[in-house]
């Protein structure tokens, strides 16, 4: 069977089948730190959600100290979609503070790999992507700005899906940068993620940017690697990318090579149009209306709004701070409308590569780090590692990261890039992948 | 004296700009929700009537109209904006470049944007209260160039950009907001947030007198923002950093480019030429006609139906009689008769004008009479009643039972009554 939801409505379950699926999550949970908070299921197929997209009446942080004891009054659209008998609220999962990361150890107890405890999940959609790694039936409504589904799925060793931009509404999503920010699906079957995915999509009065479109599935022979996304990749992440072309060559795909113009500024088009931004985003948090209260009001608002935007974590102030700068009038031409027209050129130039092809190359240019070496890093470093999950994030094109390898019982994921509306493309090709190729998992927690 | 005005009047629509709250519940913090309320989540919804109607007011002001319109971000920190940053246009506004034409010139537009209205503050003594409420209105701003010279000039102008804001369908009833510049010397001064039309004139006398008397002690004037009170009818200085503001603008991420093309606008009521127009065509008084007119659409309509059919003179004598009765849904049919019985020189009474405006067959003998039949009323009372004639010599009271004794009996204006009897009694 290759849908766990499917198969999953078809077995019978003991009558404790949920009270011992919890305890045996929480027990985990203390260990991994998954979840921020894990909801008493009693029915359905679990499903969790990442920490900034809103769940009506429950904690909504997106892992930040500035939004503790936020409640929403509201759903989501995503999640009021997906609400229905067949599927389980389950919980909340962390993630960098706001998105603000590519590890997910941007906030408290952040979480830990499950096929090692010593290693990052990846980030942001953190504890999405680990929540998946370690439970059997269950997928997970996880987003994507930057590569924040990607990463942390080719680092947990599941499939992480993100949808062309505007396709699943936002409304209840809690912004780091709205014209980039994706809602999207992990899961460890991709016909689970196209379930959902359908169910969720199209069009929402709550959201001008959500649209309804056909989306197609295209199929291409021709698997297109692009030269300046492979620069800097590790060489053990290039060997066993090599054997995945071979296989995927015995299956009747072709590989090419071809160059993108401008694709190595991505990143800095990324961060400049994120930042500025998210830099808005974070103006509405001060310390009196939600979350984080500060209850003297002695002061002026100047330096009441000053102590509770104290409360940011450090890489949550460097992007106010950027941001801020970036779209500040005497040099907004330089940076934010600068990356804004960069954005526009990729996205012509990627669709010419997209025609007649799909993009191939590794999610992420290194193995999965230790958390100690990713608290080594410096910040340009680390933006640095979205090198390949920032072009199509920044496109605002469908892609999907799946599992293709495992190395030194670590898993390696590979990044698959369609054009806009071609959705579909994806799924199928990872659903024939996943018929020759058995993900492996460590845990599988409420298995049957 | 150069003034130019940043005039800010509430669009009129029955929602918010970005939400589907009341845009008039009146207790406080009673409209509010997620969106208006900037909740983590929440996501803009453009309201289209408020487009719609913001277009017809860049069109009545003779601006171009944006092909593509679409919302910025203004980032800054005040307790009253829920997410720090107002949402606005500048380049992609509604309307760029018009004008509104005065008597002796043209007092150029420089755009015509929407924009949220941030909460209320109530300030107390020791603390503050906010209505949300107001947080998310939808507000028209009209940028003016600095084109008006004089006190008088402002008055002309602002009561004919309340005519033009009046036929595009802006309720003038509520308060007009505005920014004045003004400057007599080579430095701007900028008086923020003055409400109302004689705070707006009161500030400009105020300060162009301020200006002048530093001006004539050969001190400078200093670039800076100011605030009015109407309290003291002064101005004084907000002593704020007189640097430009930073907003850090960026484009609205989750709003669309809106396209102008489709929307229909109405076509715009200049209301000061209209009755220029009439007033050199029927040789009629170009002021009575504007005061008829300007602020007055069924008058409008009236007098545009009325002066093809009848004398100037007898359509305005017809429309200030329905001004003074309080008509106000009289039908073109239903004036024309109106009109007719004017014109052959019947006196209408309030009992007629009800009835025409009704619909209801109307008593001529009753309800309306000629001021033949008045004359003769008053002759019989004359000849029959002398003691009250006598009487009225020595006391004025009686002329007015006289004038009574017509009323009770013809329902007309008193004021007429009276005229055609003291020309009786001479």
């Amino acid at each position: 069977m290759t849908s766990s939801i499917k198969e999953f409505a078809k077995k019978d379950k003991p009558y404790d089948y949920y009270p011992r699926l919890l305890e045996e999550l929480k027990k985990l949970n203390s260990k991994l730190n998954m979840f921020s908070n894990i909801s008493d299921i009693s029915s359905g197929f679990p499903f969790s959600v990442k920490d900034n997209i809103c769940v009506n009446q429950v904690e909504s942080t997106a892992s930040s100290q500035i939004l503790e004891g936020y409640v929403p009054p509201f759903d989501a659209t995503a999640i009021e979609r997906l609400r229905t008998a067949e599927f389980s609220f389950l919980g909340k999962t962390k993630m960098d503070e706001f998105g603000f990361g590519t590890f997910g150890i941007n906030c408290k107890e952040h979480p830990r790999n499950p096929f090692d405890e010593k290693y990052v999940t990846g980030g942001s959609s953190a504890g999405s992507a680990a929540a998946t790694a370690v439970l059997k039936y269950h997928v997970s409504i996880a987003e994507s700005t930057g590569g924040s589904i990607a990463c942390p799925a080719a680092f947990c060793g599941v499939v992480g899906f993100t949808p062309t931009y505007g396709l699943i509404s936002r409304y209840g999503l809690i912004d780091y940068a709205n014209s980039l920010d994706k809602i999207g699906i992990m899961a460890r079957h991709s016909e689970d993620i196209r379930y959902v995915f359908d169910k969720i999509k199209g069009s929402d009065q709550y959201d001008t940017t959500c649209i309804d479109h056909e989306i197609a599935s295209k199929t291409a022979e021709k698997l297109v690697i692009i030269d300046q996304l492979m620069k800097g990749v590790d060489d053990k992440v290039l060997s066993s990318f090599d054997k995945l072309l071979s296989r995927l060559e015995n299956m009747g795909h072709k590989v090419a090579h071809e160059s993108v113009p401008f694709i190595e500024k991505a990143i800095p088009a990324y961060y400049i149009i994120s930042m500025a931004e998210a830099s808005t985003n974070l103006a509405r948090y001060t310390g009196f209306k939600y979350g984080l209260k500060i209850n003297d009001f002695s002061k002026g608002y100047n330096e009441f709004f000053t102590e509770a935007r104290s409360s940011f974590g450090p890489e949550a102030k460097r992007r106010v701070a950027l941001g801020t700068f970036v779209r500040s009038a005497s040099v907004k031409s330089k940076y934010y409308e600068k990356a804004l027209r960069l954005r526009r050129m990729l996205i012509e130039s990627l669709n010419g590569v997209l025609k007649d092809g799909l993009i191939i190359s590794p999610t992420m240019p290194i193995k999965v780090p230790k958390i100690s070496e990713a608290e080594g890093l410096d910040p340009v470093q680390i933006y640095g590692m979205d090198s390949i999950t920032a072009p199509p994030n920044l496109s605002g094109l469908p892609h999907v990261s799946f599992p293709y390898d495992y190395v030194d019982g670590l898993p390696l994921g590979a990044q698959l890039i369609t054009s806009h509306f071609n959705d579909y493309a994806l799924l199928d090709f990872t659903e024939r992948w996943e018929k020759q190729f058995e993900y492996r998992f460590k845990y599988n927690v409420g298995a049957l | 004296m150069r003034i130019g005005l940043e005039v800010h009047v509430a669009l009129p629509t029955k929602s918010k700009l970005f939400c589907s709250c009341s845009a008039d519940a009146q207790e406080p913090n009673t409209a509010i929700c997620p969106i208006c309320l900037g909740f983590p989540g929440s996501k803009p919804m453009l309201n289209e009537e408020a487009l719609h109607s913001s277009l017809n007011i860049a069109n009545a002001l003779h601006c171009k109209i944006n092909k593509n319109t679409y919302f910025l971000r203004k980032v800054y920190f005040y307790p009253d904006l829920p997410k720090s940053y107002q949402i606005t246009q500048l380049d992609g506004c509604v309307g760029l470049g018009g004008y509104v034409q005065l008597e002796k010139k043209k007092v150029r537009i420089r755009r015509v944007q929407i924009e949220e209205d941030p909460a209320k503050i109530i300030r107390e003594d020791d603390y503050c209260l906010l209505d949300f409420n107001r947080s998310g209105i939808p507000l028209n701003e009209i940028v003016t160039e600095p084109d008006i010279e004089s006190e008088e000039e402002l008055r002309e102008f602002v009561n004919e950009l309340r005519s033009i804001l009046y036929y595009a369908g802006v309720d003038i009833d509520k308060e007009m907001k505005a920014d004045l510049n003004i400057s007599l010397g080579t430095e701007r001064v900028e008086i923020k947030n003055v409400t109302g039309i004689k705070n707006l004139i009161d500030a400009t006398r105020y300060e162009s007198k301020r200006q002048s008397e530093l001006l004539s002690h050969n001190q400078n004037i200093k670039k800076e923002t100011r605030s009015y009170s109407a309290e003291s009818m002064s101005t004084v200085s907000s002593r704020e950093k007189e640097t430009d503001e930073e907003y850090g603008f960026i484009y609205e991420p989750d709003l669309a480019v809106y396209n102008t093309d489709g929307i229909g606008v109405l076509k715009p009521q200049i209301v000061s030429d209209i009755a220029k127009g009439y007033a050199e065509k029927y040789a009629a008084s170009k002021e009575t006609l504007k005061e008829l007119v300007m602020f007055d659409k069924e008058s409008l309509r009236l007098l545009e139906y009325g002066v093809e059919r009848s004398k100037i003179g007898t359509v305005i004598s017809a429309i200030s009689l329905l001004k003074r009765t309080g008509s106000t849904s009289m039908s073109n049919d239903n004036f024309g008769k109106m009109l007719e019985y004017m014109n052959k020189g019947m006196l209408l009474n309030e009992d007629t004008i009800k009835a025409l405006e009704q619909n209801r067959k109307v008593e001529v003998e009753k309800g309306a009479v000629s001021s033949e039949e008045i004359d003769k009323a008053i002759k019989e009372l004359i000849s029959q009643r002398p003691d009250l004639v006598k009487e009225y010599k020595t006391n004025p009271k009686a002329f007015n039972f006289i004038v009574g004794i017509i009323l009770k009996r013809y329902k007309v204006s008193p004021k007429y009554v009276s005229e055609r009897l003291a020309e009786a009694l001479r």
